[in-house]
């Protein structure tokens, strides 16, 4: 038997839009990322591989489940277009599912099982069809019937949709409620109701209430007392006197002192209310913060090869430009334009000062032919705020307001990558190209590439 | 980089062996296929070792030229390598993919005696 | 932020409008702005409908001027905190200090 999960964006678009770092089906429920649960179920059922299918990304999901030998299963990905039903998506899979008998998942739903009880010949002996619906999915099986076809209840088996952070929130509650759990989770589980990872350090004056779940590289400073029904993810520091019931917190989440977390979610500087669906973020240090993970080093050697860059060009426009500048001014086919654009750290935002030359006649063609109307930018990149060779300038919008619309590859350029290819036709086009680059790229291929683009501008016959 | 062309049930499939980068991508470019063949055709890259973005650039341009005379183009069989650089670059948002080139081929049918 | 004198219940209790944010910046002047408010009346309701968010120097502010308020035997009650004020006001365990009422008339009522 082979399984088959499908997750579709719409599945998941709620949870996305609240913890947009986090692909949904790496969500920890109880610092056990929500797949983990489904690949442990699979095995359980009697599976001998798994296929991921998406109509969204699943980079990140690859990068964490690699081929799936930590499990001991061999783990695949597929993608799917978003009108795609069951039946094409089975078809696009076809050599996968073969000639065997398929268990699909689909949708973003948690099966409530226990690692206990024999699924292997429950499912070897269901006929096809649904076996378990629910509104955010289903369970059901395909391919090669059964000869034995009993159409047996299926006990200690149950799915509930994860559409909303009330249903996350009481899901994660429940599980911390067994004294011996049903899944497999991680941590220590010496004591009935506990579990707790590794690196973690309780000042002697706290106290840990059952029932209570602690990541990895957790710290509780003095007089702090966590539980009854705490979920603590890794990277996380309580600090002193705070109490945390009820609650879940986490990974990379600092609790402030004396306060009371009682009936919430909390990540990083957001505070959530379950029931009402309520976020909260906050700016103030003191009360909620995110715990930063270091920088990455080679962004020092990136910015050093771009200011070389930068500089090079720079020195060899600016004697066109002292020049040819003024007469444009003066022949009004130099545009300047102050707007605000993207720059690609989260949350940022970049004033400047854009130029375009209208390309009629020989000194307008020849100064857009050198690229001149980026001669400003070039400056830009000297100060650390742009790359000499990146994405396209977005515009800053209302509509976009968080970094969030704009991915998380975008790195604005003074060029672009799309400008040194030849292909690109459409906006889509140079989005392809440019997230190719941004992972592809490094640091000497980008000044390869910057060369690139400003040879191509030289043949282009209407300015962007 | 090799190309091969096979007519099955008049669907186009096109066969891809090799790197599909800079230097060799103008061929799939400017590729025609069979006048017999209809708008739709199938493209089997499970044999592409290497894909840049300029071969991301010959795959939409065909797509494009197919789609443009109301066909279309499938894709069939993505080894690992050619899958993440779809995954990175969300090209596979545009493509209706086949792990089995068999598969790829009823549906060029379906879409083809659908248009 | 506007502040006025009720009588309609019979005593004086005047009651201030928050606007915006409460934090760091404009924190200070709630305190002073209080103190001339007491020469009013000693009895204040906060009315936070149209306040968006508050931090801890914000909270500091208000805690600071509950005590103003009960030192001239007067007190300081709160009417219709937003979902989000609400939130932090239970963090910081400050929700347990305050009477806290859904709207301002139940506020005047409970005097």
């Amino acid at each position: 038997m082979k399984t088959l999960i499908i997750i579709r964006e719409r599945d998941y678009t709620w949870l996305r839009t609240v913890f947009p770092d986090i692909h949904p089906l790496l969500f920890p429920i109880c610092n056990k990322p929500f797949i983990e649960f489904l690949i442990d179920f699979s095995i359980l059922a009697g599976s001998e591989a798994v296929r991921i299918v998406s109509d969204g990304s699943l980079i990140d999901v690859e990068e964490y489940c690699d081929n799936g030998s930590l499990w001991g299963t061999a783990i695949s990905y597929s993608s799917i277009m978003s009108m795609d039903d069951q039946l094409a998506v089975i078809d696009k899979n076809r050599r996968f599912c073969s000639e065997e008998k398929i268990l699909i998942i689909s949708g973003l739903v948690f099966i409530q099982y226990d690692k206990l009880h024999d699924y292997k010949s429950l499912f070897a002996s269901q006929p096809n069809g649904d076996l378990l619906v629910c509104n955010g999915g289903r369970l059901s099986l395909a391919g090669n019937p059964p000869e034995l076809q009993k159409n047996s209840p299926l006990l200690s088996l149950s799915l509930i949709a994860l559409d909303s952070l009330d249903g996350y929130y009481r899901l994660c509650m429940e599980i911390l409620g067994f004294a011996s759990s049903p899944y497999v989770l991680p941590g220590y589980n010496n004591e009935a109701y506990c579990h707790i990872g590794r690196n973690v350090v309780i000042s002697k004056s706290a106290e840990i209430r059952k029932p209570v779940m602690i990541g990895n590289n957790v710290q509780i400073l003095e007089d702090a007392i966590i539980g009854p029904g705490a979920v603590i993810g890794s990277n996380v520091i309580i600090d002193r006197k705070s109490t945390v019931t009820e609650s879940i917190v986490l990974a990379n989440t600092y609790i402030g002192e004396q306060l009371e977390v009682q009936n919430k979610i909390a990540a990083g500087n957001m505070l959530i209310e379950p029931e009402g669906g309520i976020c909260i973020t906050m700016d103030d240090p003191h009360l909620l913060t995110g715990i930063k993970k270091s920088g990455s080093v080679g962004s020092l050697l990136q910015f050093l090869v771009h200011s070389f860059a930068a500089l090079l060009l720079i020195t060899l426009q600016l004697i066109p430009f002292l020049i040819l500048s003024p007469i444009l001014t003066i022949q009004g086919k130099w545009k300047k334009s102050k707007n605000i654009y993207y720059t690609g750290t989260v949350g940022e935002t970049l004033t400047l000062t854009t130029t375009t030359i209208e390309r009629r006649g020989f000194i307008s063609s020849l100064a857009a032919a050198l690229s001149l109307d980026r001669f400003a930018l070039l400056f830009s990149v000297l100060r650390g705020h742009l790359a000499v060779i990146g994405s396209s300038l977005e515009l800053a919008s209302d509509s976009n307001t968080t970094l969030h619309a704009v991915e998380s590859w975008y790195h604005a350029g003074v060029f672009s990558y799309a400008e040194a290819e030849e292909w690109p036709v459409s906006g889509g086009d140079k989005a392809i190209v440019e997230r190719y680059f941004a992972v592809h790229g490094n640091p000497f291929l980008d000044i390869t590439m910057t060369i690139k683009a400003f040879f191509n501008r030289i043949h282009e016959t209407n300015t962007p | 980089m090799i190309i091969r062309e096979k007519i099955c049930n008049n669907i186009s499939v096109i066969t891809l062996q090799g790197n599909l980068d800079a230097s060799t991508s103008s061929i799939l470019k400017t590729f025609k296929p069979a006048a017999a063949a209809t708008h739709s055709l199938v493209l089997d890259i499970s044999g592409v070792d290497f894909l840049d973005s300029s071969g991301l650039g010959a795959i939409v341009g065909i797509a494009r030229k197919q789609r443009d005379q109301g066909g279309d183009v499938l894709l069939a069989c993505m080894n690992n390598k050619v899958r993440k650089v779809f995954e990175i670059t969300q090209v596979f948002k545009l493509f209706d993919i086949y792990d089995d080139v068999e598969a790829a081929i009823f549906n060029a049918e379906q879409k083809q005696s659908r248009s | 932020m506007i502040f006025h004198v009720d009588g309609s219940t019979g005593k004086k209790l005047g009651i201030a409008e928050l606007n915006g944010r409460l934090d760091a910046k404009n924190s200070s002047e709630l305190l002073t702005s209080f103190e001339r408010w007491q020469q009013q009346t000693n009895l204040i309701i906060l009315d936070c409908s149209k306040l968006d968010l508050i931090d801890s120097s914000g909270l500091g502010a208000v805690v600071s001027c509950l005590r103003k308020a009960i030192e001239k035997n007067g007190d300081l009650k709160l009417a219709n905190l937003s979902p989000k004020v609400s939130m932090v006001f239970e963090l910081t365990k400050a929700k347990k200090l305050f009477s806290i009422f859904p709207d301002t008339g139940s506020a005047l009522q409970s005097f």
